[in-house]
């Protein structure tokens, strides 16, 4: 048999000095200047339109992978009832699987319709449903892309600029809990700061004494509830809602549910930890808000006890 | 190249981040740019960090031209004469990803410090970086194969553009 002279694997090197690191590295920080002044965003938007299609289309191709792979588990659960069950009970057992995936995703997106119910202070723009059915109200994604630095907490979801969505909008999920909001709108997806990134600060309110605080992201992905006055009541259950305060997001939308109290007598305020009431790596759904009417300052501080 | 780096980068971001083992997250570009830079010299390694790098900022929320110049700092380390007196290919591979992606994790971090993100470096160093570092070695060996199959067949003229 003949055989390759060259090795598995070759080893090249150019021996001169070269000045490509130096180029490479220049124009990498002028991009990340140009960058930070908001220079380059013309490009970066144009940039979008080619890698967001390439993006949705990779990603339903992971999903519908991962649909395979499941596909397969479940036919092998299956298999092992065969041997024991008549055929007829297996085919109206796989017809049960089928149904309870439309349930859950029905869970799902009802959900999503009572939170418009239920916020009528949310005015939200009518644009196209993009991936879902029954979000004929709203822009409403399945999420696309997750964020490829570790220190960052983003999702990227299927809604853009053509779909109505700006940046600052807030996104919740079913049930009106906090994700985030759109940092960043393309074409036809947003990246969304979790609010467990920790540039995230939300102005919150405890639901039960009405004590105020912002919610800020932490390294490891917890939240904080920081700047609670000393004199405000704390209690490890307490729901945690959004104040509203500084028109950034509506009211009462729920972040989560308090698990643990720091307090210090020498201190101003008092920190509490926060548990989110999203699952934020099985966040499927999201709906963007899109307008709602701004809380005036005096009706938050006057609920205070 | 363009295709090549542009579907790691989309794999990256649909797929691969969404692993997290105790905090360590496969790094498949990284493993890409480091082993190309090993097997295809300095150059062509520094090129494809930039390349990759970028493509991965533009899905990214952070700061463009952050993952690259991460990526960069890697490639240079790994396209240096570093460990060539060990044998075994695959090796001498965990080494310098070892080093490579420890190099990746401090540049990343520093761009994000600079750039005002938020960075707590004792978290990010010991409970993000230290178990990806530990887990892109592990995964190195499995991603050198198919690089070094297509090392053979784009031959000495490499890939274009």
């Amino acid at each position: 048999m003949k055989q390759s002279k060259r090795p598995s694997v070759s080893i090249r090197r150019q021996g001169e000095r070269s000045w490509l690191p130096l180029v490479l590295l220049i124009v990498g920080l002028l991009l990340l200047v140009f960058h930070e002044s908001g220079l380059l965003a013309p490009v970066e938007g144009a940039a979008h339109y080619i890698l967001d299609p390439l993006q949705r289309i990779v990603s339903g191709v992971v999903d519908s992978g991962g649909g395979v792979f499941r596909t397969v588990r479940e036919v092998r659960k299956l298999r092992e009832e065969v041997e024991s069950l008549r055929a007829q009970v297996d085919a109206l057992k796989l017809e049960n699987v089928r149904l309870r995936e439309y349930e859950a995703e029905a869970q799902q997106l009802r959900a999503l319709l009572n939170f418009a119910s239920d916020y009528p202070i949310s005015a939200h723009l009518g644009t196209e449903v993009v991936s879902r059915e029954g979000c004929q109200d709203f822009p409403c994604g399945g999420t696309l892309g997750v964020e490829p630095d570790p220190y960052l907490r983003y999702v990227t979801i299927n809604v853009g600029a053509q779909q109505g969505a700006e940046e600052g909008m807030s996104v919740v999920s079913g049930g009106a809990g906090l994700v985030g909001r759109i940092s960043e709108v393309g074409p036809r997806t947003a990246k969304v700061r979790l609010i467990n990134d920790p540039d995230s600060a939300v102005a919150a309110l405890l639901q039960t004494t009405r004590g105020t605080g912002l919610l800020v992201g932490q390294p490891d992905g917890s939240l904080q509830l920081q700047y609670v006055p000393q004199e405000e009541e704390v209690r490890v259950g307490d729901v945690v809602l959004t104040s509203g305060l500084g028109g950034l997001m509506p009211k009462g939308l729920v972040i989560g549910q308090v698990t643990a109290v720091q307090q210090k007598e020498y201190e101003t305020f008092q920190t509490a930890t926060v548990r989110p009431a999203v699952d934020f790596t099985r966040l499927e759904l999201a709906l963007v808000i899109t307008g709602f009417e701004e809380v005036p300052l005096e009706e938050v501080t006057s609920e205070q006890p | 190249m363009f295709p090549l780096l542009t579907g790691v980068a989309l794999i990256q971001t649909t797929l691969v981040s969404r692993i997290n083992l105790l905090g360590a997250r496969p790094n498949l570009m990284l493993l890409v740019v480091l082993i190309w830079t090993v097997m295809r010299g300095i150059d062509e390694g520094l090129i494809w960090a930039f390349v990759g790098g970028l493509i991965l900022d533009l899905l990214s929320g952070g700061p463009l031209a952050g993952i690259a110049l991460a990526l960069l700092a890697a490639a240079y380390l790994a396209g240096q004469s570093l460990g060539e007196e060990v044998g075994s290919q695959a090796v001498r591979m965990v080494i310098l990803t070892v080093l490579g992606a420890t190099v990746y994790h401090v540049a990343l971090l520093t761009i994000l410090d600079w750039t005002g993100h938020t960075v707590d470096w004792g978290f990010s160093l010991t409970r993000v970086a230290a178990p990806s570092v530990v887990l892109n070695a592990v995964l190195a060996p499995l991603v050198l194969p198919p690089l070094a199959w297509l090392e053979r067949a784009t031959g000495e003229e490499g890939l274009s553009l």
